[in-house]
Order: structure tokens, then C-alpha cells, then sequence
């Protein structure tokens, strides 16, 4: 044993004294100071210290940090010797986990304990596990920015953080489903408002927020993201994390392994999550068309999500009698079918019928709208001169299967027109209708939505179409339909819902809220039926076809070039992009690659494809650790695929994406 | 036999009540006449109807055989579903109500199975209700047990809902049906019934067993539309009958069965598809290369993603000017959510395009020889146009690419669009089909002789049928074509005529008038049929058709199953069974309204509702060109339709015959 004495107190081993301070990195904590050999066990300094310190606590988390060495001493059968821990070292005696402030996809904030001890890799699984999040690898952390934007502005409301570092997981268990939750959330009232936060999508963004934070204004903007990936092979505190810090949980690799909405909750949500506050943001670009479906999706989502409707298919209910269970396949079966066969006529088919006011814009004509009795019934539109002729031969009559809806509504105007293309074998008819108020309109609306879709007013979902369109109306009243181009701050989020706080702030400036409304709703018929997570998996799914989705930036400098240029790193190409105009100008992929090398002194990345293609760069706004990993991620990815439910090969993985450790 | 007549008198009373029911509210759903647009349901008629014209003559006797088995089939499934039906609410259900279901249902089963031949069945249909109906009865179902006949009366009210289920449930029995003729590469057709539910796919399997062609993954239906110089090929998922039933009544439109490796081009080379080869034609050899391991996995990075890939593409195209003869050349994009393009001035960033056309409510179609017929730059054209579009519209968009290989970019990255992974999932059952057959054609190079010299026949057989030409049915064809325009004119005229016919001889004595004789049925090949016991559905679809000399039969007919028509001797074994079910009051009566059409209140359109759907009548020509010019609309279509009909029903009872 180190700090055998002779008589006099002359140590005669070859003991020394070591100085360990207790508890984080801090200078002031107290310390304690053993004698040591160069033979000592880690494991036997453990004891010693926790002896020392005379407290009773549980120390099993605690470990040793080398401060210099910036390296913890895990192995407690290691020496001091083995470890190189000679004179004068700085070393303290604190605990593996300590809370940090992760900032969610959903920018939530959520307190908890994360390893800072092992490789990121585990403890983001380990983070993963706690939130339940499958599949782990796609997942990482990064640095929170710089808050310098904060100073100049007023200070932001203190927001309140959910806490989960009270929450300790059973380690190796999947965990169990309680309540419809992981059962480490059902503890506390507390906990499971926070599983309620993650695995429901929250409220739209109020749009002043959205206009305040910062969007990137061009590529290069994009690339500082990119810059602020922690490393997966190295543990928190090697990389300068400290307790209590913020960090960012984001998907990082674009390959989203069998999302399954049943399993996924939390994943589903939060990469929604993801995917919206991208798109409003505007990380990534879309089109007009395409942030319509964006923005109707949103809106679906957070009515179905602010509603707390059960994600249960309807057709769940074991109570179905048989009879019930008979008809109800039966009317599946009928849809679309041909509306005038003859039993038809058994069941009752609502029809609608009304004085409204008609237009049809023909070529040479002044006529405006005029009044008809017009009468729909099952998916045809006859309209008469008059209630007394109706009867009669109408003046036209009109099947709307296949026809193109399309809403023309001012609500502060009073204006409630459908506008309707018919298709014929001649080409579109081209008709308005004008109705009176909103009532009417929803009516008539929702029963030419179900027409063109060749179902009839007495299908299941005619009332909750028409809700749908009232509600959608009472948005748009409420929606700042009277302020133009102010939206009326954080209050209108509450009553109604604003427009604006569903796209991203450049349609802000090019829209009215009361043009935005009706094409937000005229998307929105098409997803009206869709259940939470089938509209989180649409939104998802539009958000991936999206041309430049998962295009991760980081600025390079290509060999021989004397200009920076843009990389984009994808989950199956790598794309040189020219940094001033944006083109691509070549894509490689992985699938031909034949290997990547990594100089660490100069750098630079180089890369050989099949066919003796080589091509080498040095980063720029990243490191080359960061583009080094990214590849190797995507690579360890696509093997994913061929081991589908295997255990998550880890080493794998570092193998992959470390290899720098000895710099 | 007294008490037989009793009960079959109350459900006959039965019956009509709940045929005045249907009716009634039927009448209001057709009195408004289909004034300058056709209500849809007359298009389902139009499709098949010139082919019939054809396809029956052209009809070989496989042919027939294969299409009443479908029939045989069709009545059996009905059969079957209704006798369920009828099970489930048995118990409580009087026996009027469970009698008149089954032998409407197998009515309308039939009348429906052939909804383009329907006219004739449906017709048919309608005289079996009446008495004939017992009898008929105890061949498809076991006979409904009378004994809880008068007591459950009450409950059965009680338990109208279940009849409406049962009613429901034959709505579902009632599954439409096209005789759609199909064109060979040879130029010769094929006549094949599609029913309502059935995919492009089902359909080529289909065509697959009647040609023995090698079953790759090449064939497709495809359709050209003459008018619009377009045409493209059916996606295997889409619904044949939905496609052609936007079809006009007179179009000129055809379906043809033939190999298009554009098809699933992509799948078998994805990365001509979706590997950088941006204006870089050399880099096509390079691809070739690409082994099949790196196809696969890019085929699946593409389309089992969560999303699929939409190629990227992009480039300058010309578009045509609505309602003009002059092209623009813009720079198109696509993407998933449609076709954008980069306004004057603006950049190809996604924040800047602007909306082209999205794919929800168009299909994408070949543009033929639009160079001549719109000035186009190129030949290379595709266009896009709803589904319902069979005019000149200024909502056809036409686009021109600049070389064969744009084009066939262009035309692939919209389909995988539009269909997304369905394209895939069809291509690999489709894989898996040829995979099938030609494993067939290997493990028996025994087997594979048979079938060669079998398909050869089956062709032979159609084009001597059509009169020797294969082009005689074309030429034909589109005179039939005008003529049947004519004829749709006078169609009320007609389905006054309709109405007579099936009436008037019912009052006769029936069965015998113009029963085919069993014994000599027409050279019958295959069958050894003309068993006595012919089922009395036969007569009385038979009893349907009036006159048989009156028909406009080719006098030397070349098919010879139109001889037996002109045979009248009926045979004595028959003659026996009818008398018994001919009850005296109640086949006129019945004959009056409903024999012609289910409605008694509404007289001129008052065909069965089912008729309605298919204008009726008119739907055969003889097959001998001078007699077609001799002959104008409508007497021809009388004539034409007790073809067919006889035809149906000859085969039908060979059929019958056949099965015990």
C-alpha cells in the first residue's frame, strides 16, 4: 500500500501525495489528498477518496477528470502509472452526469442529465432512451449559438424548462409503456406534462417570433449550422461542455430508419417538428404550392393535436355489431360507385338545394352573377331559372366528380364564392357560385369537395367538412383579416389561429393574411381526413421530396481552386455547389466511393471514387472532423438498412466517424 | 301445383311491390333527361359498344366460351353471395321477400356482368322475375323453404333494415362490366370483359393466358386517342373501367396490347434516371456499366425511403400557347408537387418558381406527330390533360422536349410523381408475373409447343370471323361508329322498341317459340352439350328474344353459331318442362311493366335501371359489309342485339348444360 513511513515520516516507497478536488471543475471546491504510488489502482484511489471526504453520499457517479490531459479515468484496474498521472495533476473527483439544457427540435428547453463521460454516441442513445426516440444514430447534439442577438434586445421572458433530471432510467430495459406513455413519465404530473410536450406537436410559432429570429439569407449562412456539431466520439466534457449548458438536439442524418407512428411518438413529433421550424425558417426553400400543403398540414396537425384527439383509427371500436360492421365495409365499398344505381334510392342521399347566385365567365359576355335555384344532389349541380321550373329541364346540370374546388372567400368582404372547373370531354366548364353567408358556403363546399371526389353528401365525413370550413372561416375573421400586414402579436394566437404563423415570414411580406387564408384552405381539403400522425407523416414526407432536402452545407476550398466553394452532404451524394450563384456543379456518390482519408495536419479530406476519381478539399466553416463524421454517418447509415433490426453496431459507428483521437 | 301458383302468385305481388319501390324513386333519378351532356353513366355504355359490334362477330368460339364463363362465373359468385345474404336473415325474413331477392339478384348480377353487352341481358333479366322464376330458382339455390312463409310477416317489417342490407349487399353483386376489344400488334383483337374492379394489371394477366406471349414486363394496355393524336400506356394500378368510361360514346378512341419498354424503363436502368447526367450526353456509357447490385440499391434509395425520390429535372422545354399554334421555350423544373418553371427574369431557386401544373388531377400522355398537326418544334411531345378531356381544350397542355431522351425523362419523372411507389410496387409484381411465366415456359419445352399453334388459331379464327380483312373491321368499325351515332339519336325511339319486344312474346307461349334447340346447338366443338334439362333461366331469356327470323342475319353465316336461330324446330324434351310455369294471370301483367323495364310510372325511359346505364339496344351488327350498308340504325339494332343475345345464350346454356 503507497505511504509506508519510516519512523521519522520519510515516506520510503515510492509514494507521493495526490491532490484530487471534489466536485466539478470548480478551483475553490475542496479537496482531499492521498498518497499515491505509481502502482495505484484507479479503482483503490476511488475508495480512498470517498474515505477521505467523510460524507455519505452516493458516490457511484462520481469518476475522476484529468483537467490537463482533458480525460477521464475510467478504468479503475488502470494504474497511475498506465494512465501517465505523474506530478502535480490536476484532478477532479466529480460526478459522470450532470444536467444540461437541451433545446428540442420543437425549441423546447428540457433539463437533464446527460453522460459527460462517455463518447457523445451513448450519451445521446442514452438521451435518446430517456426521451424515447428510436434509432439514436440519426440523432446528435450541438453547441447553442452565440447569443449575441440576445444583449441588443429586450431580455427575453424567462422560459420555463422542462425538468426530467430527476427522472432515472433502468438501465438496459426497453422501456415499458404505461398509460399509453413509457412509464418513466408516469411518475409525476410534471413528467408526464413533459411527455405531452414531446410527443405532441405544439402550437404554431406566434409571427412576430418568427420574424425576429434568425433566418440564413444565403448559403453560406446555412453552413455556420453545420460548424456546431459535437464530436460522437469524444464525451461532453473532452469537448467543453459544462454543467448546466445549453446544447441542441437535432436529427442530423437525413435517413430516417422505419418511422412508425405507432412506435414513435416522440420521433415522429419531434422530427416534424424539425422539419416545420426548417421550413419556416427557411433552412430550406420551397415553393408557393408546396408551403400551401405546408402551412394546411401545420394547421391540421395543431387542430388535431390542440383537440387531444386520440390517434385511434375509427374503426377500432371491438363494440361494432355485426350489422354495423357489415354496412360500414359496405359504404367502403360503394365510394365511387356510380351514383344512380338503383337502390341508391333506399338510403336516403341528402341533397341541397338553394337560391344562389350563379356565374359563368364566358368570352364576350358582360352578365354578371345571377340568381338561380339551384339544386345538388348526390355529386350533380342542376341549376334552374327558377324554383317553379326546377322541376323541369335545368339549365345546366353539371357532374362534379373529378372538378377542381377552389374557394374564393373574403370574409370581411362578405364574399363566399366556389369557384368550380368541371372537367368534360369538351374541356372545363368554368362556373362560380355566390353564397350568401358563411353557413351556406360551408354547406356547399363541403358538398362539392365530397363531389369531386365522387362521394356524395352522405358520406361519413360531410359534417366534419363542414366544421372544417367554419372553422377555417372563423380563422380567417380572426386572423388578422382587417390589420394587412400586422399581425395582431402573441393575443390572436389564442382565439384564432394566425396565417402567418404557418409559413415561413417571406410569404408574410408577399401576402395579405386574407389571401393567405384561402389558399391555405384550399390545400387543406386534401388533408382534412388524415389522422395526427398520418398529417406528421405527410408533412415529413412532403418536407424529404423536397429537392434540397437533407442537404447538410459546410464551405470548402477544393484542391486546386482558388475560390471557397459550398459542399452539400446528403445521405447518398456529396455535392460541389458554387458558392455564389448556387449551382450545382457536380455530384458524387457515396455508392461509388471507394475510400476517404482524412489529413488531420493540413486538413484536408480527400476522397477516391470508382474509376480513379479523386477528389480532395480542405474545410473551411467546419472542421474536416465535422465533414468526416457526416460521411461516415451516412455510410454507417446505409448498412443500417441491410442489418434492419439488429442491435445499433456502435463500433461500428466510431470506426466510422472517429479515427482522429490520436491528434 | 294449385298452391305452387298461390305462392309463387304472392311473391310475384311481393315482387312487384318492391320493384314499384325501386321504381319510384328510380323515376326521378332519370326522368331529368341527359339533355347536352350525358350523364356519365351513359359513357360506361359507350365504350364497349362498338366493340361488341366486332368482338362478337370477331368472337371465336374460345372467345365466347371464355367470356360466358366469366358470366357463369359472375352468376355464380352472386349466387353464392346472395344465398349468404339470404342465410343471415332467413330466420326472420318471410319468404317473399327472401324469393325475390335471389332471383333478382341473379338478374341483376348478369345484367350487370356485361353491362356493354347488357342490353340484351338486362332485358333478359327482366323476364325472369316473373313466374319462370320458381323454377330458375331451385337450379342456382336451394329452394328458399316455404314453411315459415305467412308467420313472421310482422317480424320481417320489424327486420326491414336486414332486407335493406341484403338489398345493399346486392349492390355490390351488381359489378359493372365492359367488353372491351383490344388491339393485337398483328392487328388482330381480342375481345376480353373487364369488370369493374379489375386493374390494368388484371386485365394483362388476362391477356397474358389468351395470347401466351412471353409475359415480360414490357406489356402494356395502351390507348391512343386519334383525335387528340395522343396516347400513353395504363399504369398497372389504374382502373380500366374508370379510364375508358370517360371515353365519349362515338370515340375513336382505342386500347391496344403491346410492348412499351418505355414502361418501366426506370426501374431497369435507374440510373439513366436518376444519376447526375446533367447535359452530359457521354455519361449515358458510363451508366450502362451500372451493375445490378448498384441498381437495386439506388432503386431502393429512390423509392423505399419514407418518401420516394422524384428524379431531378429540369431544362428548357417548349410549351404551346393556349388556343395558339406558337411555342415558348421556358426552363421547367420538376418536383415532387408538380411541374414549376422559372418566370422572366427570376432564378431557378425554389422561393422564385412559379406553378406550372400539378399532377393531382392530370395524366400525362405521348404527343403524336404534333409537329405536323400544332407546328410543334420537335415530334418530341408529351402532353398534360384531365383524365376527362377527349376534345380540343385550351386545358391540354402540350410540352416539347428537345430530343427523344428529354422526353422520355420527362414523361418517367412526372409518373414517378404523380404514382410515386405504386409504380414500383407494380413494376416488381410485374417482374414477378413474367419471373412466373417464363419459369413455365422452362420447365415444360413439352408444354410450350401446345400453346403456340393454340394462339395462332385463336387468331385465324378472329380475323375469318371479321370477314377474312383484318382491316374490313376497322373500316367497318368506324362506319358502325357513325352509325351508332345515328342510333344513339333515336335512342328513345328504340327503347320503346326494347320495351315491345320482350313483351310481346311472353304473352305467347313462351319457352317454345324460339328456344335454341339443345341437341344441334350450333357445331359444338367442344361441348357435348344439349342435355335436356336445359335451365329454364335459358328459356326464359330465350322467351326474350321475339322473332328470330326477323334478324338481320347474314344469310351464308360465316359464324356459325348464328344458324341455330334460324332453327327453329324446338325440341320436344323442352317443351315439357315450361307449360308447368307458365302461370296465366300473372306473366302478363307482369310482362306489362315490369318485363319491359322494372318502372310502370315513367314510360319512355322507363328501361330497368340498369338498362339505363347502358344505352341499350343497337348493339350488334351482322358482320357482312353489304348487309351493314343495307341496314341503317335502328331496325339493324334490334336484330343486331338478338345476336348477341342468342349468342350469350347459346353459350350460356352450353355452359348450363355442362355443369350439373
Amino acid at each position: 500500500m503507497a505511504g509506508m513511513k519510516t519512523a521519522t515520516g520519510d515516506y520510503i516507497d515510492s509514494s507521493w501525495e495526490l491532490r484530487v478536488f471534489v466536485g466539478e471543475e470548480d478551483p475553490e471546491a475542496e479537496s482531499v489528498t492521498l498518497r499515491v504510488t505509481g502502482e495505484s489502482h484507479i479503482g483503490g484511489v476511488l475508495l480512498k477518496i470517498v474515505e477521505e471526504i467523510k460524507r455519505k453520499q452516493d458516490w457511484s457517479d462520481h469518476a475522476i477528470w484529468w483537467e490537463q490531459k482533458r480525460q477521464w479515468l475510467l478504468q479503475t484496474h488502470w494504474t497511475l502509472d498506465k494512465y501517465g498521472i505523474l506530478a502535480a495533476p490536476r484532478l477532479f473527483f466529480g460526478p459522470q452526469h450532470r444536467p444540461v439544457i437541451l433545446r428540442l427540435p420543437n425549441r423546447r428547453a428540457l433539463r437533464l442529465r446527460a453522460s459527460f463521460s462517455q463518447p457523445l454516441f451513448q450519451a445521446v442513445a442514452a438521451i435518446c432512451r430517456l426521451l424515447s426516440i428510436r434509432h439514436p444514430e440519426e440523432v446528435s447534439l450541438l453547441r447553442a449559438p452565440e447569443r449575441k442577438a440576445r444583449k441588443k434586445k429586450e431580455k427575453e421572458p424567462e422560459e420555463e424548462a422542462y425538468d426530467l433530471t430527476k427522472v432515472v432510467l433502468a438501465g438496459g430495459v426497453a422501456p415499458v409503456s404505461f398509460r399509453g406513455m413509457p412509464a418513466h413519465f408516469s411518475d409525476s404530473a410534471q413528467t408526464e406534462a413533459c411527455y405531452h410536450m414531446l410527443s405532441r406537436p405544439l402550437a404554431p410559432p406566434d409571427p412576430l417570433l418568427l420574424q425576429r429570429l434568425p433566418r440564413p439569407s444565403s448559403l453560406l449562412d446555412k453552413t455556420q449550422l453545420h460548424s456546431r456539431w459535437l464530436d460522437s466520439s469524444r464525451c461532453l466534457m473532452q469537448q467543453g461542455v459544462k454543467a448546466g449548458d445549453a446544447l441542441w438536439l437535432r436529427f442530423k442524418y437525413y435517413s430516417f430508419l422505419d418511422l412508425d407512428p405507432k412506435t414513435d411518438p416522440v420521433r415522429l413529433t419531434q422530427l416534424y417538428e424539425q422539419a416545420r421550424w426548417d421550413l419556416l425558417l427557411e433552412e430550406i426553400d420551397c415553393t408557393e404550392e408546396e408551403m400551401m400543403v405546408f402551412a394546411a398540414l401545420q394547421y391540421h396537425i395543431n387542430k388535431l393535436s390542440q383537440s387531444g384527439e386520440a390517434d385511434d383509427p375509427p374503426g377500432a371500436d371491438p363494440g361494432l355489431d355485426d350489422l354495423d360492421a357489415a354496412l360500414s365495409s359496405l359504404e367502403v365499398k360503394l365510394e365511387g360507385s356510380a351514383p344512380t344505381d338503383v337502390l341508391d334510392s333506399l338510403t336516403t342521399i341528402p341533397e341541397l338545394k338553394d337560391h344562389l347566385r350563379i356565374f359563368r365567365p364566358r368570352k364576350l359576355t358582360l352578365k354578371g352573377y345571377r340568381q338561380h335555384w339551384v339544386v345538388f344532389k348526390e355529386t350533380t349541380l342542376s341549376y334552374y331559372k327558377s324554383q317553379d321550373e326546377a322541376p323541369g329541364d335545368p339549365i345546366q346540370q353539371l357532374n362534379l366528380k373529378g372538378c377542381e374546388v377552389i374557394p374564393d372567400v373574403n370574409v370581411s368582404g362578405q364574399k363566399f364564392c366556389i369557384k368550380l372547373l368541371v372537367p368534360s370531354p369538351e374541356g372545363m366548364s368554368e362556373i362560380y357560385l355566390r353564397c350568401q353567408d358563411e353557413q351556406q358556403y360551408a354547406r356547399w363546399m363541403a358538398g362539392c369537395r365530397l363531389a369531386s371526389k365522387g362521394r356524395t353528401m352522405a358520406d361519413s365525413s360531410y359534417s366534419s367538412e363542414v366544421q372544417a370550413i367554419l372553422a377555417f372561416l372563423s380563422l380567417q375573421r380572426t386572423g388578422g383579416g382587417g390589420s394587412g400586414n400586422h399581425p395582431q402579436g402573441p393575443d390572436a394566437s389564442a382565439e384564432g389561429l394566425n396565417p402567418y404563423g404557418l409559413v415561413a415570414p417571406r410569404f408574410q411580406r408577399k401576402f395579405k393574411a386574407k389571401q393567405l387564408t384561402p389558399r391555405i384552405l384550399e390545400a387543406h381539403q386534401n388533408v382534412a381526413q388524415l389522422s395526427l400522425s398520418e398529417a406528421q407523416l405527410r408533412f415529413i414526407q412532403a418536407w424529404q421530396s423536397l429537392p434540397d432536402f437533407g442537404i447538410s452545407y459546410v464551405v470548402v476550398r477544393f484542391k486546386g481552386s482558388r475560390k471557397d466553394e459550398i459542399l452539400g452532404i446528403a445521405n447518398n451524394r456529396l455535392i460541389r455547389i458554387d458558392l455564389a450563384v448556387g449551382d450545382v456543379v457536380k455530384t458524387w456518390r457515396f455508392s461509388n466511393m471507394r475510400q476517404w482519408n482524412v489529413n488531420w495536419d493540413i486538413r484536408q479530406v480527400a476522397i477516391e471514387f470508382d474509376e480513379h476519381i479523386n477528389v480532395a478539399f480542405s474545410c473551411v466553416s467546419a472542421s474536416c472532423r465535422i465533414v468526416h463524421e457526416y460521411i461516415g454517418g451516412y455510410i454507417f447509415l446505409s448498412t443500417r438498412e441491410r442489418a434492419r433490426g439488429e442491435e445499433l453496431d456502435e463500433d461500428l459507428f466510431l470506426q466510422l466517424t472517429g479515427g482522429h483521437e490520436a491528434f | 301445383m294449385g298452391e305452387s301458383n298461390e305462392d309463387i302468385d304472392q311473391m310475384f305481388s311481393n315482387l312487384l311491390g318492391e320493384m314499384d319501390l325501386l321504381t319510384q324513386s328510380l323515376g326521378v333519378d332519370t326522368v331529368p333527361p341527359p339533355e347536352p351532356k350525358p350523364p356519365r353513366a351513359e359513357f360506361n355504355y359507350s365504350v364497349g359498344f362498338k366493340d361488341l359490334n366486332e368482338s362478337l362477330n370477331a368472337l371465336e368460339d374460345q372467345d365466347l366460351d371464355a367470356l360466358m364463363a366469366d358470366l357463369v362465373a359472375d352468376i355464380r359468385e352472386a349466387e353464392q353471395r346472395t344465398i349468404q345474404a339470404q342465410k343471415e336473415s332467413s330466420q326472420s325474413r318471410p319468404h317473399s321477400a327472401s324469393l325475390d331477392v335471389p332471383s333478382f339478384s341473379g338478374a341483376a348480377s348478369l345484367g350487370y356482368t356485361a353491362n356493354v353487352a347488357a342490353p340484351i341481358i338486362s332485358q333478359y333479366e327482366d323476364d325472369l322475375p316473373p313466374p319462370p322464376a320458381d323454377p330458375m330458382l331451385d337450379l342456382p339455390l336451394p329452394p328458399p323453404a316455404p314453411e315459415p312463409l305467412s308467420q313472421e310477416e310482422k317480424e320481417a317489417q320489424a327486420k326491414a333494415d336486414k332486407i335493406k342490407l341484403a338489398l345493399e349487399k346486392l349492390k355490390e353483386a351488381k359489378v359493372k362490366k365492359l367488353v372491351v376489344k383490344v388491339h393485337m400488334n398483328d392487328n388482330s383483337t381480342k375481345s376480353l370483359m373487364v369488370d369493374e374492379r379489375q386493374l390494368a394489371r388484371d386485365v394483362l394477366d388476362n391477356l397474358f393466358e389468351k395470347t401466351h406471349c412471353d409475359c415480360n414486363v414490357d406489356w402494356c394496355l395502351y390507348e391512343i386517342y386519334p383525335e387528340l393524336q395522343i396516347e400513353r400506356f395504363f399504369e398497372d394500378h389504374e382502373n380500366v373501367v374508370e379510364v375508358l368510361s370517360d371515353w365519349t360514346r362515338d370515340t375513336e378512341n382505342k386500347v391496344l396490347f403491346l410492348e412499351k419498354e418505355e414502361k418501366y424503363a426506370v426501374f431497369k436502368n435507374p440510373q439513366n434516371f436518376y444519376l447526375d447526367n446533367r447535359g452530359k450526353k457521354e455519361s449515358k456509357e458510363t451508366n450502362e456499366k451500372m451493375n445490378a447490385k448498384n441498381k437495386e440499391s439506388l432503386l431502393e434509395e429512390s423509392f423505399c425511403g419514407t418518401s420516394i425520390i422524384v428524379p431531378e429535372l429540369e431544362g428548357a422545354l417548349y410549351l404551346k400557347e393556349d388556343g395558339k399554334k406558337s411555342w415558348k421555350r421556358r426552363y421547367f423544373l420538376l418536383r415532387a408537387s408538380g411541374i414549376y418553371y422559372v418566370p422572366k427574369g427570376k432564378t431557378k431557386t425554389s422561393r422564385d418558381l412559379a406553378c406550372f401544373i400539378q399532377f393531382e388531377n392530370v395524366n400525362i400522355y405521348y404527343g403524336i406527330q404534333c409537329k405536323m398537326k400544332y407546328k410543334a418544334p420537335t415530334d418530341y411531345c408529351f402532353v398534360l390533360k384531365h383524365p376527362q378531356i377527349q376534345k380540343e381544350s385550351q386545358y391540354i397542355k402540350y410540352l416539347c422536349c428537345d430530343d427523344a431522351r428529354m422526353l422520355n425523362q420527362w414523361v418517367t419523372g412526372i409518373r414517378i410523381a404523380k404514382y410515386g411507389k405504386t409504380l414500383y410496387d407494380s413494376y416488381q409484381r410485374a417482374m414477378a408475373r413474367a419471373g412466373l411465366a417464363s419459369r413455365w415456359t422452362n420447365l415444360g419445352t413439352v408444354n410450350a409447343a401446345p400453346p403456340a399453334p393454340f394462339s395462332t388459331g385463336v387468331k385465324t379464327g378472329t380475323t375469318q370471323a371479321n370477314g377474312q380483312i383484318p382491316q374490313a373491321a376497322h373500316s367497318m368499325s368506324t362506319i358502325l361508329g357513325e352509325a351508332q351515332r345515328h342510333v344513339e339519336t333515336t335512342k328513345d325511339k328504340k327503347s320503346g322498341l326494347s320495351n315491345h319486344d320482350p313483351g310481346a312474346p311472353r304473352a305467347q307461349p313462351l319457352p317454345k317459340s324460339s328456344l335454341p334447340p339443345p341437341p344441334p346447338v350450333r357445331r359444338s366443338s367442344e361441348v357435348g352439350c344439349g342435355s335436356p334439362g336445359t335451365p329454364p333461366k335459358v328459356k326464359g331469356a330465350a322467351a326474350g328474344f321475339p322473332t328470330p327470323p326477323h334478324d338481320l342475319l347474314p344469310p351464308p353465316p360465316p359464324p356459325p353459331p348464328l344458324e341455330d336461330y334460324e332453327l327453329p324446330p324446338p325440341p320436344p324434351d323442352l317443351s315439357d318442362a315450361p307449360p308447368g310455369f307458365v302461370p296465366p294471370p300473372p306473366p302478363p301483367s307482369f310482362a306489362g311493366d315490369a318485363g319491359s323495364s322494372l318502372p310502370p310510372p315513367p314510360p319512355p325511359p322507363a328501361l330497368a335501371p340498369e338498362a339505363v346505364k347502358p344505352t341499350p339496344v343497337v348493339v350488334k351488327r351482322p358482320p357482312a359489309p353489304p348487309k351493314r350498308q343495307a341496314n341503317p340504325g335502328p331496325p339493324g339494332g334490334g336484330g343486331g342485339e338478338q345476336d348477341f343475345m342468342s349468342d350469350l345464350m347459346k353459350a350460356l346454356q352450353k355452359k348450363r348444360s355442362n355443369m350439373p
